[in-house]
């Protein structure tokens, strides 16, 4: 059983802040993934966590305990290193188990345990080589078995698929997760793969510049991201981030920029009747925000039927298209922005061509252009400006 | 219904490449070869200045002491050489000096392992615990001593180690007179090699530790391993490599030859050859007695049983030290 607890954690080398004031709560059982670029301090606060590098401020606790001060050998977690750090001199049976004969167990018990371990990582026939002698993925699983012959409260893993290749990256994030359920423990698990994290996360924390921007499902992160970052950074290619105005129009919200205006599905046709009341006739309220659309949320509706639909429109040229095989993404320039269009093939697609593009209103984000953190309407009649800035529960 | 299924063709070139014809032109032919050969020679002139010292001032005086090693000569200008056969090898090994300079010279290698290796060791341990620019200081402070000339270090530890009026004898009251009695002539000459050397082992152990990976010490930290068994089981093994650079050091290097000047200028190799190893006898059969022969044919020993002394060191380090690679 290992709950682990962060508390308003923070690190920092000279006046840089590595980590800035995290907190996080892993229940027991969870599979946390740690994602966000390189430099975003995910890396440190694993090994806070780990108890190899010791936090300037905050707590770190394990199933309540507050381990802050106690040494990585005695707060029962394992971790996997990105660099796998095998011990070159020692085969795989006394690699994997190290962890026993640090606690003084019998000779009879660890190669038993180390046995069985070897057995659930198919790694029998390499007992006796050297970590020198094997492959990246076999060091890999060697490394797993490390961790997993003591059984311990929680595993801890900074980046372990990092220097595998495609193909063999793709089958062992299966055995992860295959053995996350199995084994039932807690998993933190750093990465600034996004496949990685959304494919095996129970939940997902996004840093950035050491600050936590977003903890959620995988779902909640991609489709309500809590800030300008975490979108943009979720998604291949990510969420499109076009600077626009919201600005009301007949009591319905629209976000307007260049090439662009959307209504956003959101304000209250109540209040339709009050033109002018800030200025122009029939539009209202103006306030700079971020809107952001998915490139698979955009669709493509021929330039000809233009005329036909006032509703949802981007308007741009097609600069590039690459193709993906089952899919397409075209890179179109509306207004001053560059948007991603993906859509399955064939779209109908041409470089150059002027294109009309089309988002359904529940599909639109908005964020605050300072603070790029996700905005969201709350209706009511004293306050026009659509400005409520609610911050998501993380 | 009428067709047939057609495999689709691999992907070819559109045009075929034509082979050039073979034109029998002897010219283009014998140009091409000096081409080739002028850029083979390249690697090779390259090699040629380092190549030249080594046969200059390695290969052939050596080759040369090997040649005197059959002649008597005295070593002067107007004298001819006169062969002498195996002579000079058999007075060698009948003279007691030899025995008892390889004796000396073991004896010597053993008094400087703790210099060269067990307190290297213990300090660069302790003092990767000392950060930032302290640590420095204090490497710097360690290094000094071999920075100090051996002449100079010598005068310096003869007053120092001085019977009556010497800080060393004042401080422990004794009353050993340190250059003239057989051991603690021995084991001064020693021990000022090893407070010349400690510094350079120090710097290189503190090189060695740093190269280690720092992930294995993480690693075996969350793996529940205490400080100590992460020094005996991964620290130490890790260091084999410099630790047996050391050992090689000590025995070629620091025992039989870099405790020359103290020697030559504290005791002479006396009291009664109390510390003459095996260069110092060299350098008495060949510039004190002027015997080139006897001193040549000592050369060839030593030089061939240092050699076997570094073959086999080297040796059992392929198969004791871990390379982290």
């Amino acid at each position: 059983m290992s709950r682990i607890t962060v508390e308003n954690v923070t690190r920092r080398y000279g006046d840089v802040r590595a980590v800035d004031g995290v907190s996080l709560d892993v229940a027991h059982g969870d599979f946390l993934v740690l994602l966000g670029p390189s430099g975003c301090g995910k890396s440190t606060l694993l090994r806070m966590i780990a108890g190899l590098v010791p936090p300037s401020d905050g707590r770190v606790l394990v199933d309540g305990r507050d381990v802050t001060e106690t040494p990585a050998r005695d707060r029962d977690l394992a971790m996997v290193f990105q660099s796998y750090a095998l011990y070159p001199h020692l085969t795989v049976a006394r690699n994997i188990g190290f962890p026993l004969r640090t606690r003084r167990q019998r000779r009879a018990e660890i190669s038993a345990r180390v046995a069985e371990v070897a057995d659930i990582l198919d790694l029998g026939k390499l007992l006796d080589r050297r970590p020198r002698e094997l492959s990246g993925g076999q060091r890999q699983r060697v490394a797993l078995g490390r961790a997993l012959v003591r059984d311990p409260g929680a595993f801890l893993m900074d980046e372990p698929l990092s220097n595998l290749d495609a193909q063999l990256r793709t089958a062992t994030r299966t055995e992860i997760t295959e053995l996350h359920h199995r084994l039932g423990r807690t998993f933190v698990y750093v990465t600034h793969d996004q496949v990685e994290a959304m494919t095996m996360a129970t939940s997902v924390a996004v840093l950035n510049h050491g600050r936590l921007e977003q903890v959620g499902t995988p779902t909640e992160v991609y489709d309500t991201p809590a800030s300008a970052f975490v979108a943009g950074f979720l998604g291949s290619p990510p969420m499109n981030l076009l600077d626009a105005e919201v600005v009301a129009r007949d009591g319905r919200l629209h976000a307007v920029a260049a090439g662009v205006d959307v209504p956003l599905g959101l304000g209250d046709p109540g209040q339709q009747g009050e033109p002018g009341k800030q200025g122009e006739p029939g539009e209202q309220v103006r306030r700079p925000a971020v809107l952001g659309i998915r490139p698979e949320h955009l669709s493509l509706r021929p330039a000809a039927s233009d005329g036909a639909a006032p509703e949802a429109t981007l308007r741009g040229t097609v600069r590039t298209i690459e193709n993906l095989g089952s899919e397409e993404i075209a890179h179109c320039r509306v207004g001053a922005a560059e948007v991603a269009v993906r859509a399955r093939r064939p779209a109908g697609f041409t470089v150059g061509e002027a294109v009309v593009l089309t988002v359904r209103p529940e599909h639109t984000h908005l964020f605050d252009r300072e603070s790029g953190r996700r905005l969201v309407w709350r209706p009511d009649r004293d306050a026009p400006i659509p400005a409520a800035r609610v911050p998501v529960a993380t | 219904m009428s067709g047939m299924f057609v495999e689709v063709a691999p992907p070819t070139l559109p045009v075929p490449i034509v082979a050039p014809a073979a034109v029998g032109d002897r010219g283009r032919t014998a140009r091409r070869l000096a081409r080739r050969l002028g850029r083979g020679v390249v690697p090779y002139l390259y090699l040629v200045p380092a190549l030249g010292m080594l046969i200059v001032w390695t290969y052939r005086p050596l080759v040369e002491t090997a040649n005197y090693s059959f002649y008597s000569w005295n070593l002067s200008p107007t004298q001819p050489a006169t062969p002498v056969g195996w002579d000079n090898y058999h007075r060698l090994f009948t003279l007691p000096e030899l025995g008892g300079s390889v004796w000396r010279t073991l004896l010597m290698i053993i008094g400087l392992l703790p210099f060269t290796i067990v307190i290297p060791v213990v300090v660069g341990l302790l003092s990767r615990e000392v950060r930032g620019r302290a640590r420095s200081f204090y490497q710097a402070l360690i290094f000094l001593p071999f920075l100090v000339a051996p002449v100079a270090s010598a005068a310096v530890w003869q007053w120092l180690l001085s019977p009556r009026s010497g800080a060393v004898n004042r401080a422990t009251g004794s009353s050993v007179n340190w250059f003239h009695e057989r051991w603690p002539a021995l084991i001064a000459i020693t021990g000022i090699t090893g407070w010349h050397v400690l510094g350079f082992a120090v710097v290189v152990v503190a090189a060695g530790l740093a190269s280690i990976n720092s992930d294995y010490a993480e690693a075996a930290s969350v793996d529940g391993a205490s400080r100590w068994q992460i020094t005996r089981w991964l620290t130490l093994p890790l260091l084999s490599p410099t630790l047996v650079f050391l050992v090689l050091s000590t025995v070629l290097l620091f025992a039989p030859q870099w405790t020359f000047p103290l020697i030559d200028s504290l005791t002479q190799g006396g009291p009664v050859d109390a510390t003459t190893n095996v260069y110092y006898l060299l350098w008495e059969y060949g510039i004190q007695s002027f015997d080139a022969g006897l001193a040549s044919a000592a050369g060839v020993v030593f030089f061939i049983g240092f050699g076997l002394v570094a073959a086999v060191l080297l040796w059992i380090s392929e198969r004791v030290t871990i390379h982290d690679d």
